[in-house]
C-alpha cells in the first residue's frame, strides 16, 4: 500500500491546485521555445534558400564587363585546389517569399550541358517534365521554389507584367527537380537575347565538394582589390551571423525578463499555494513527523510539478510548432525547425529558477514554524 | 515513563514573562489515566505540550523513559513522539484529501505493509469500518474525532495525549469519545485535558491546574 504522504498523492488529489502551477510552466516553456524557434527560422531560411551557393563560388566582374576572361584565366592558372566545372552564366532577378517579406533570388542562365551538371552537382538528379530548350523562354526549378512562389508546371516564373519577376516574354516552367535545394535555371541564350545587364558571370566548382570552402576563401582573397565581386557561402554565413547578433542579444534580454516575470508570478502562486497548507504542515508536525521529512516531501512535490510542467511544456511546444510548420510554413516552403535544440535550451532556466524560488519560499515559510499555533487554531 | 521536574514554560509578552507552566513536578506512569482540570488560560494545554515535547520546557526538565528532551535534537524528539505518543486535539484535524483510513495510517511510526491492516482494525474497533473509504467532509464531527483517535492509537502508543477532545461535541458524544479513548488505548497511558470533570470519572488521577501551577492531585 502506498503511503498516504507520497508526494504524488497530494498532487493527484488536488489537481485543481497542482495543474495551474504546471500550466504556468507549460505556457512559459511554450512561449519561450516558440519565440526562439520562430526567430531561428529566419537565419535557417536564409541558409536554406541560398544553400545552392555552397556548391560553387560565384564571381562577377565589377565596373568592367570585359574582366571576366581575365578572372577566369587567373582561376584556371592559380587555383590551389583541383577544379571541377567552370561555367559561364548570367543571372535574372526574381523574388521569393519569406516570413519577413520578399527576398531576392536568381534564375541562373546556363548552357544546356551546364544546367544538367549544375543540377547533378546539387544532387538533383530526378526531373519531372523536361529540360528547357536552347534559347527558349523556359525554366527548370526545384520543388521548394515551386511551393514558395506558388507556381505549377507550365506557369511562368518570369513575365513581362511582373516587375519583380521580369522578363520580356513569359518564361514557363517545363521541368521540376526533386530536391530540397532552392534552384531555378533557364537557357543562357534566352538571357543574352532578352535580359540586361550583358555581363557574364563565373560559376567555379572545386572538383571535390569538400574543397569548395577552401576554394571560396582562396578566390575571395585572390580577388580582393580587383574589379571583381565574389559570392561565397562562408560570406553569407558571416553576414547572417552578424545580422542576427544584435537581434539575438535583444532576444536574450527579452527571454531573461520573461523568466524573471514568470518566476515572480510562480513565487507568488507558490506562496499562496503553500499558505493553504500551513494547517497540514502543522498537524503532521504535531503528530510527530519531523520537519525535515515534511520539507523533503513538499520539495519533492514542487520538483514533480515543475519537472512535469517543463516536460509537458516541451511536448506541447513540439506539437504546437510542428502544427505551425505543417499549416503555415510548409505550404510556402518556409523553414522552421520544431526540434531546434537551442530553443529548448533557452527553457532550461525556467524549471530551475522556479524550483529554486519555490524551495526558498517553502524554506522561509516552514523552517521556523510552531505547530502549536496550528493545533490551537491560532492561525486561520 | 514521563517525568517532569520543576518544568516551566515561559512566554514572552511585551518584555514581560508569562508563566504558562510554573515548576511542574509530575510523573505519568505506565497505563495510567491522568485527567488535567483547570479554568481557561490556566496552562492545561501548555502542560500537555511540555509533557509530550511539542514545546520544550524553558527551565527544568522533562524525560521519557529516562531520556531528557533537552538532550536530543528536534528531529529525534519528533521521531520519539511519532513512535511513542498519540495526540487528540480539540479540533478534529484531518487531511481533507485523504480518506478516513489513510488519515488513520498517518499515525503509524514506520509505514509498511501492515499499516493498512492495522488502520482497518483500528477503524473497526471504533465502529467506523463501513466509513473507512469516506473523506473527512463526508463524516460528522463525532466521527471525525473518532478517526483522530484511531490515528492517535495506531501502532500501540505508549502515551495518548488528548486536549479537550470533547469540547466540540455534545455530552453524549463526548462521553462516547472518552470511553473509546479509555478502552482502546490498550496498555498505554492517557493524559487528558478537559474543563468538564464529568469526563474524568474513569481517571486514575486528576490534576488541577491554576495559573500554571499544580493546585491539587
Ligand atoms: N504564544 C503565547 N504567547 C504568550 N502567552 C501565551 C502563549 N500561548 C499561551 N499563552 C498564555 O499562557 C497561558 C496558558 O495558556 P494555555 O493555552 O496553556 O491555557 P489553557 O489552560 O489550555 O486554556 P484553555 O482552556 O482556554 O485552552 C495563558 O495565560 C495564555 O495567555
Ligand atoms: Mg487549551
Amino acid at each position: 500500500m502506498k503511503s498516504p504522504l507520497a508526494p504524488y498523492v497530494f498532487l493527484l488529489r488536488n489537481l485543481s491546485k497542482s495543474t495551474p502551477l504546471a500550466g504556468v510552466i507549460v505556457l512559459a516553456v511554450l512561449l519561450i521555445s516558440g519565440i526562439v524557434v520562430i526567430m531561428n527560422s529566419i537565419p535557417l531560411s536564409i541558409r536554406t534558400t541560398y544553400s545552392y551557393s555552397r556548391f560553387h563560388t560565384g564571381v562577377t566582374p565589377r565596373g568592367n564587363p570585359a574582366m571576366t576572361p581575365t578572372l577566369k584565366k587567373i582561376i584556371l592558372d592559380e587555383s590551389p585546389v583541383a577544379l571541377g566545372p567552370l561555367m559561364t552564366c548570367r543571372a535574372a532577378d526574381c523574388e521569393v517569399k519569406s516570413i519577413v517579406g520578399p527576398w531576392r533570388f536568381v534564375v541562373i542562365a546556363l548552357e544546356q550541358n551546364d544546367m544538367r551538371s549544375y543540377a547533378a552537382r546539387l544532387g538533383a538528379t530526378k526531373l519531372t517534365g523536361r529540360w528547357p530548350r536552347k534559347g527558349e523562354p523556359e525554366a527548370v526549378v526545384s520543388e521548394p521554389i515551386l511551393k514558395n512562389m506558388q507556381l505549377k508546371m507550365g506557369s511562368a516564373i518570369l513575365k513581362p507584367e511582373d516587375s519583380n519577376n521580369y522578363s520580356p516574354k513569359p518564361v514557363k516552367i517545363v521541368g521540376v527537380l526533386r530536391t530540397d535545394q532552392w534552384l531555378a535555371m533557364m537557357p543562357i541564350e534566352y538571357h543574352r537575347a532578352n535580359h540586361f545587364p550583358p555581363i557574364d558571370l563565373l560559376v567555379v566548382m572545386a572538383k571535390s565538394l569538400d574543397e569548395q570552402d577552401k576554394l571560396d576563401h582562396w578566390i575571395y582573397e585572390r580577388f580582393k582589390g580587383m574589379q571583381a565581386r565574389v559570392f561565397a557561402y562562408f560570406k553569407l554565413e558571416e553576414e547572417t551571423t552578424e545580422m542576427f547578433k544584435i537581434l539575438y542579444s535583444i532576444l536574450n534580454v527579452v527571454i531573461g525578463l520573461l523568466v524573471i516575470v514568470i518566476t515572480l508570478m510562480m513565487a507568488l502562486l507558490m506562496n499562496i499555494y503553500q499558505s493553504q497548507r500551513v494547517q497540514e504542515f502543522g498537524l503532521l508536525q504535531a503528530i510527530g513527523l519531523s520537519r525535515n521529512t515534511l520539507l523533503r516531501r513538499i520539495l519533492a512535490e514542487s520538483a514533480i510539478v515543475v519537472f512535469l510542467g517543463w516536460v509537458m511544456g516541451l511536448v506541447s511546444s513540439l506539437a504546437f510548432l510542428s502544427l505551425i510548420r505543417k499549416v503555415l510554413f510548409d505550404p510556402r516552403a518556409f523553414m522552421l525547425d520544431p526540434f531546434d535544440r537551442t530553443a529548448y535550451l533557452y527553457t532550461v532556466p525556467v524549471p530551475i529558477v522556479i524550483f529554486a524560488v519555490s524551495a526558498l519560499t517553502i524554506w522561509t515559510k516552514f523552517h521556523k514554524f510552531d505547530p502549536v499555533g496550528v493545533v490551537e487554531r491560532r492561525l486561520v | 515513563m514521563i517525568e517532569a521536574r520543576s518544568a516551566s514554560l515561559v512566554y514572552e509578552d511585551n518584555g514581560k514573562e508569562v508563566f504558562a507552566c510554573h515548576d511542574i513536578d509530575l510523573r505519568v506512569k505506565d497505563g495510567e489515566f491522568i485527567g488535567i482540570l483547570g479554568p481557561s488560560g490556566s496552562g492545561k494545554s501548555s502542560l500537555l505540550y511540555v509533557l509530550c515535547g511539542l514545546k520544550r520546557a524553558t527551565s527544568g526538565g522533562v524525560a521519557f523513559d529516562g531520556q531528557d528532551y533537552s538532550s536530543i535534537s528536534g528531529e529525534a524528539l519528533a521521531g520519539l513522539r511519532l513512535k511513542n505518543f498519540g495526540f487528540v486535539f480539540q479540533y478534529p484535524y484531518l487531511l481533507g484529501y485523504l480518506s478516513a483510513l489513510e488519515n488513520v495510517m498517518l499515525g503509524y511510526p514506520n509505514p509498511g505493509s501492515k499499516t493498512k491492516d492495522e488502520a482497518e482494525a483500528q477503524l473497526r474497533s471504533l465502529g467506523l469500518a463501513d466509513k473507512a473509504h469516506r473523506f473527512p467532509h463526508q463524516l460528522s464531527g463525532g466521527e471525525r474525532q473518532r478517526v483522530c483517535i484511531g490515528r492517535a492509537l495506531l501502532g500501540t502508543k505508549r502515551v495518548v495525549f488528548a486536549d479537550e477532545p470533547t469540547a466540540n461535541l455534545d455530552h453524549l458524544n463526548g462521553m462516547a469519545v472518552v470511553e473509546t479513548l479509555v478502552s482502546n488505548r490498550g496498555s498505554g497511558s492517557l493524559v487528558m485535558v478537559t474543563h468538564d470533570p464529568s469526563m474524568l470519572e474513569r481517571a486514575d488521577r486528576v490534576v488541577t491546574i491554576l495559573d500554571g501551577k499544580i493546585h491539587s492531585v
